[in-house]
């Protein structure tokens, strides 16, 4: 019974860990034609001609990270404060269902049903115009992520600092920013996940003027250039499963 | 009076939660509210502490009307049935948070929360967090980091709800002993008989929003509303013999 659990754990293992594993494979490997089952060349011919050719990857890079730190900071950010307001408005509900429209919507189509407004407002295909985009989509997650935190021990702690003598400001740095560190840390994770593997909406607002590596990886597998493509996956998988890591490690062990 | 309301009410969507009450306690007493649960104690604490705002009525101590006044202002701490420590600091922070606030130079702060601690008799606990403490040991640091602000009006709200009988009746003990080393004057809120009748040196008994402060415990005793001789009577009868 163990050895069985064993293998089907390890089956579990390898199917997670195949992908990962084949993208690194595929990005060396050259001239791999149907029926072969190994690539014609295996090497660094690809990353070398990727690295110095202009092909642009390095700047899609910095340019996907930008946006992403920007969009996940703006999120978070924005997305914590507010969602006290709503967690202990009256109308609580009506606006945590607004929240979840973008999500019923899929953020492409709310893009495409703004697209008109980006147009007039100068902001189609440029970076400010895809940050504001995402920070459409991340916005509302922040705000129905963070309704858990504003529960009633929260308020009663920002009450007890209030009688002990601070103010709401002593109240918001001294507990509720401590108090909810771990919770912010998570959503600038995932919302900066969000940002990183959105496509639909960046292609759109960007118009191919914003090349994110999410464009970029369509791009090249438009072209039919799986070995370019699967370059371009490296830069986009491994950072979040670096990120992944450090969350898992460094933060939520220390919130369960 | 150090401590007067007149005629003070509140609503939440038109039920009378406080209706029309009023009290008066001198300084450096402990006035003992007994009531059950939904008759409106806690709503009158959080509006003495200025966390709700009244619909009518007035509130002052030591003569100053506490109307428009924030809970900051107040110098009225509250607290809670909970201890709610803040789980990010040491027992020596909670217990120096309030005068932390107040900007106090960290020596005096040092200072007072070592004395502190030996009166709360937590000796060596001073660095540990609220997690590796005890449940009495907890809500003995909730209450030093409310005595050491030294607040014009303490506000308890069952504060030893949660405690099993020993810690109670120990909490009870230090509780009366820091009021008076401190000179403290509070209110005390219970839905315990026997807590409300050793607590407070003054006794009230909150019914549906109204408020009725006896004369002495012997008033209290004596009227059948408090439950008392029904209490008296059931432990009695557990004593007669059968024949």
């Amino acid at each position: 019974m163990n050895k069985l659990k064993y293998l089907a754990l390890l089956v579990l293992g390898l199917g997670i860990l195949f992908p990962f594993t084949y993208l690194v494979l595929l990005s060396f490997s050259g001239e791999w034609f149907f029926p072969e089952v190994l690539p014609g060349y295996f090497g660094l011919k690809n990353w070398k001609e990727i690295l110095n050719s202009e092909s642009g990857m390095g700047l899609s890079f910095i340019s996907s990270l930008g946006i992403s730190l920007l969009v996940a900071t703006l999120g978070t950010g924005t997305g914590f404060i507010w969602s006290k307001s709503i967690a202990y408005h009256s109308q609580k509900e009506t606006w945590l269902v607004l929240a979840y429209f973008p999500y019923m919507l899929s953020p492409v189509v709310l893009a495409a049903c703004l697209n008109f407004f980006f147009l007039k407002s100068g902001l189609s295909g440029t970076w400010q115009g895809v940050v504001l985009g995402q920070y459409l989509v991340a916005f509302p997650y922040s705000v129905i992520f963070f309704q858990a935190f504003w529960n009633h021990r929260t308020r009663q702690f920002e009450q007890l600092v209030l009688t002990l003598g601070g103010s709401s400001r002593q109240a918001f740095v001294q507990v509720i920013l401590p108090l909810a560190k771990g919770m912010i840390l998570v959503c600038f994770f995932q919302t900066f996940l969000i940002s990183w593997f959105e496509y639909g909406l960046t292609a759109l607002v960007g118009v191919g003027k914003v090349q994110t590596l999410t464009v970029k990886v369509f791009l090249y597998i438009k072209e039919a250039n799986f070995y370019y493509g699967a370059i371009a996956c490296c830069f986009l998988v491994w950072p979040p499963v670096l990120l992944l890591y450090l969350n898992k490690r460094f933060v939520y062990n220390r919130l369960v | 009076m150090f401590l007067e309301i007149k005629q003070l009410s509140k609503s939440f969507q038109n039920d009378l939660i406080v209706d029309r009450l009023s009290l008066s306690l001198d300084q450096y007493r402990t006035l003992s509210i007994l009531g059950k649960s939904g008759c409106g104690k806690t709503t009158l604490l959080k509006l003495i502490a200025g966390l709700e705002t009244a619909d009518q009525g007035s509130i002052r101590v030591n003569g100053e009307d506490m109307t428009g006044k924030t809970p900051a202002e107040r110098k009225i701490v509250y607290l809670y049935q909970e201890d709610l420590l803040f789980p990010h600091l040491t027992v020596r922070g909670n217990i120096g948070f309030g005068l932390k606030l107040q900007k106090i130079p960290a020596s005096d702060i040092k200072e007072q929360v070592d004395l502190m601690i030996q009166r709360l008799e937590l000796q060596g606990q001073g660095d540990k967090m609220p997690h590796q403490l005890s449940g009495g040991q907890r809500q003995r640091v909730s209450f030093g980091r409310a005595i050491i602000t030294n607040p014009r009006l303490l506000l308890l709200d069952e504060p030893f709800g949660s405690l099993d009988v020993g810690t109670r009746q120990r909490m009870q003990e230090l509780f009366k002993e820091l009021t008076a080393l401190y000179g403290i004057t509070s209110l005390f809120v219970t839905h315990d008989l026997k807590e409300a009748i050793l607590m407070g040196d003054d006794i009230g008994l909150m019914k549906k929003g109204s408020l009725q402060v006896y004369l002495d415990k012997q008033d209290f005793l004596l009227d059948p509303l408090t439950g008392v001789r029904s209490e008296i009577e059931f432990w009695e009868s557990l004593l007669k013999p059968n024949y």
